[in-house]
């Protein structure tokens, strides 16, 4: 028991000083938040300062394209939200040239579309230009032509669309006699929020955010495991391709010795998100006013269930990892053969990472049910099912007890590998040979 | 005299390959046994086997009078070193001790006891990887003595040791066999365990071969070696009918006479060819001895 300590102790603090988890613990989640607002932030600003020409084959159409939305700072909620679509954002810059009477539309704008092919940085360069024929208001086949460097533009794109359509339509109705101010009331959109209802009958708001938090949580959860495990994996190839491990295996079993290495790496863990949350708690009240000025209501995320179901699937997700990279380490020899090991290993360990968006959309569909019950991929999907969704307890309970069960398996199976792949320095062992090693050992 | 180990028809295969094919031998508490071989006879594989490392296939490995856990009583240096790089050296012995069994105050002061012996004490708070080669050696040795165990076992403690440290380790074995431990000291190198061991056991493809009192062994091998040093060409010596084997290096030749034969005749003939200035019959050395057990045509290898 006291070796084991021992081991533990080593493994703790050899983990703790590395500059790796220092910088994982105190820039990691800042990283992972920046990863995931920065380009929604950018979506709302970084857009900005698109200029888009638009000729106006009718002339009447200048009073729509003068008029922009009245938020001045950006606000990335509406834009991902795409509120108002039938106006003017105020990232969008436009020169408004009438065209009225000229016979020929495309000599009007051939200036225009010279300047698209201006540096954009240039005084006069475009992004964008707008073509509405002259015949838009009456004939049934005009065209509005949209010309752009990117055809990915899509967001420039549809809202220019929107709010020529709006305008149009508009003056069409003017055009039969309707009084303006009839027309605004009668096109006036109604604005929704969406709400989300819990059991508890308690009501979220703001499910865009949901979905970015709901990654950077996801983010932090699986993150640290692979990096981790990894580490775990080098350190027990480390040992055996040094020798270390004779000294340890005459001193101790070889269970002794892999329980104390993976308590050792949880309690590193642990550690670690203990220190996340206290940081999330610290400046959580901060962070969220903050991000409440930035368009999000984060404030149902710093639920107290929320970090004690993190702290719970984080260690039962990373004991999963930990495990199964053990395992390739015990088999391996070298850092390169343990890798190419684990390389496809690690792709199936990814899956719900990958479908990531699908579980936060569907958090209650039977594929995020059946994942978040299943062994290695239950704790990350329950998590995020818990933080997005309001999932029955018996779901949670049969996730855990998967996951508990899972990592007995394991760890049973990676004690056995390591009884007997510890020692051997051979060549890395094929999955019969392995398989045989578990029977034997 | 009592035994400390005892090591009984001990089997370990690895595939088709007997690495040690029914080993017995006893360990004498307070002495210096020496457990040679060629690379691959199976030392190795018999240490680790000592040292609970392996499990023996067939056999039994017992410890005699101690009320100890068997595996703290060892202190044991592997064959290839084994220390983590990262750890500060103080840290890492501190490590080794643990894992013994062995904490607190007094293991801290016996560590810088020996730092301070192996003048590696300003080192102590260095990372393993930082220090040379050699002094990583050091570090390995004291962190297989630190815990104070009763039987050391050492596998090739001296390669890679150059002349200052080797005469270091050789005169702290000698030290702690005359404090009364047990020392196995497993080598290739035949003419240190003769100035160094006690008993030997001299294994061969996994299998004992000769084991004795080195002096026993020697004598029961007769005086039938001549050891000649001359000035001259002395390659003829080979060749003479009388000698069955030399070793002929630098102006000295060990010469294995065969059954019967006159070392008078030998003398006779070497005078005529060259200036002899020492002349002596004697029992063969180690090394002999072993080139007659295992086959002349391992000779090169062993060098």
């Amino acid at each position: 028991m006291n070796k084991m300590l021992a081991v533990i102790k080593r493994e703790y603090l050899q983990a703790v000083r590395r500059k790796m988890f220092i910088f994982m613990t105190l820039f990691f989640p800042v990283l992972m938040a920046a990863l995931f607002i920065v380009p929604s932030l950018m979506v709302a600003k970084g857009m900005g300062g698109k200029k888009v020409a638009v000729i106006d084959g009718t002339g009447a159409l200048h009073d729509s394209f003068s008029h922009h939305l009245e938020a001045a700072a950006p606000d990335p909620k509406k834009a991902l939200s795409g509120g108002n679509r039938g106006q003017l954002p105020q990232s969008i810059d436009i020169e408004y040239a009438d065209a009225h009477g000229r016979a020929n539309l495309d000599a009007a704008s051939k200036p225009y579309l010279d300047r698209l092919y201006l540096d954009k940085k240039a005084e006069n360069g475009l992004d964008a230009v707008l073509v509405i024929p002259a015949n838009a208001f009456e004939g049934s086949d005009a065209k509005m032509t949209f010309y752009s460097r990117s055809s990915t533009d899509l967001f420039t794109q549809e809202r220019m669309a929107s709010v020529a359509n709006r305008a149009i339509q508009r003056q069409r109705l003017t055009g039969r006699g309707i009084d303006p101010n009839v027309v605004d009331t009668l096109t006036r959109e109604v604005p929704f929020d969406s709400v989300q209802l819990s059991r508890s009958g308690q009501q979220k708001k703001g499910s865009e955010a949901n979905f970015i938090i709901g990654f950077i949580f996801a983010a932090l959860l699986i993150i640290p495991s692979f990096i981790y495990g990894l580490e775990t994996m080098r350190g027990i190839v480390q040992e055996k391709s040094e020798r270390i491990v004779e000294v340890l295996i005459s001193s101790m079993s070889p269970r002794e010795l892999l329980t104390g290495k993976i308590l050792g790496v949880a309690a590193v863990g642990l550690t670690q998100v203990t220190v996340w949350l206290s940081l999330i708690a610290a400046v959580g009240a901060f962070g969220a006013a903050s991000a409440l000025m930035a368009g999000f209501d984060i404030s149902q995320f710093l639920r107290p269930m929320v970090f004690v179901y993190f702290a719970l699937f984080f260690i039962l997700g990373y004991l999963t990892f930990v495990c199964i990279y053990a395992i390739a380490g015990a088999a391996c020899n070298t850092d390169k053969e343990a890798q190419q090991l684990v390389a496809p290993i690690q792709m199936v360990m990814m899956l719900p990472w990958f479908i990531m968006f699908v579980i936060i959309t569907n958090p209650d569909s039977p594929l995020s049910v059946a994942l978040s019950m299943a062994p290695v991929y239950g704790p990350i999907t329950m998590f995020v099912r818990t933080l997005v969704s309001e999932p029955p307890v018996w779901h949670i309970l049969v996730s855990i007890a998967v996951s508990i069960a899972t990592i007995a398996v394991f760890f049973y199976v990676t004690a056995k590998i390591f009884r007997v792949g510890i020692l051997s320095y051979g060549k890395r062992p094929t999955i019969p040979e392995l398989w045989r090693w578990i029977k034997v050992a | 005299m009592s035994v400390v180990l005892s090591v009984r028809d001990v089997v370990k295969t690895f595939g088709a390959v007997r690495a040690v094919d029914g080993i017995s031998f006893t360990v004498q508490r307070g002495t210096i046994t020496g457990l040679l071989g060629r690379n691959g006879a199976g030392k190795t594989t018999t240490i680790r086997m000592i040292t609970g490392v392996f499990f023996p296939d067939a056999g039994s490995i017992e410890w005699l009078g101690s009320e100890r856990d068997a595996r703290d009583r060892i202190g044991y240096l592997p064959e290839e070193r084994g220390l983590y790089r990262q750890m500060k050296v103080k840290e890492h012995l501190l490590f080794f001790a643990e894992i013994k069994g062995c904490r607190g105050s007094s293991v801290a002061r016996s560590a810088e006891r020996w730092l301070k012996r192996f003048e590696l004490w300003d080192k102590r708070d260095a990372k393993v990887e930082e220090l040379s080669k050699g002094n990583q050696q050091k570090v390995q040795l004291i962190g297989t003595l630190l815990h104070d165990p009763d039987l050391i076992i050492l596998d090739e403690p001296q390669s890679g040791l150059d002349p200052v440290n080797m005469l270091l380790v050789r005169d702290l074995l000698r030290e702690l066999k005359d404090e009364g431990k047990t020392i196995l000291l497993s080598t290739h190198m035949m003419a240190e365990a003769e100035r160094m061991a006690d008993d030997i056991i001299l294994i061969h493809k996994g299998k004992i071969v000769l084991s004795g009192g080195i002096d026993e062994v020697r004598n029961s091998f007769g005086k039938n070696t001549l050891h000649i040093d001359y000035e001259g060409d002395g390659a003829f010596l080979e060749q003479l009918p009388e000698v069955k084997r030399a070793m002929i290096v630098n102006n000295a030749a060990e010469l294995s006479l065969n059954a019967e034969a006159d070392p008078q005749r030998v003398l006779e003939a070497a005078m005529g060819r060259l200036r002899i200035r020492k002349f002596e019959l004697a029992a063969p050395s180690l090394e002999e001895i072993f080139i007659e057990q295992v086959g002349a045509e391992t000779m090169e290898s062993i060098r």
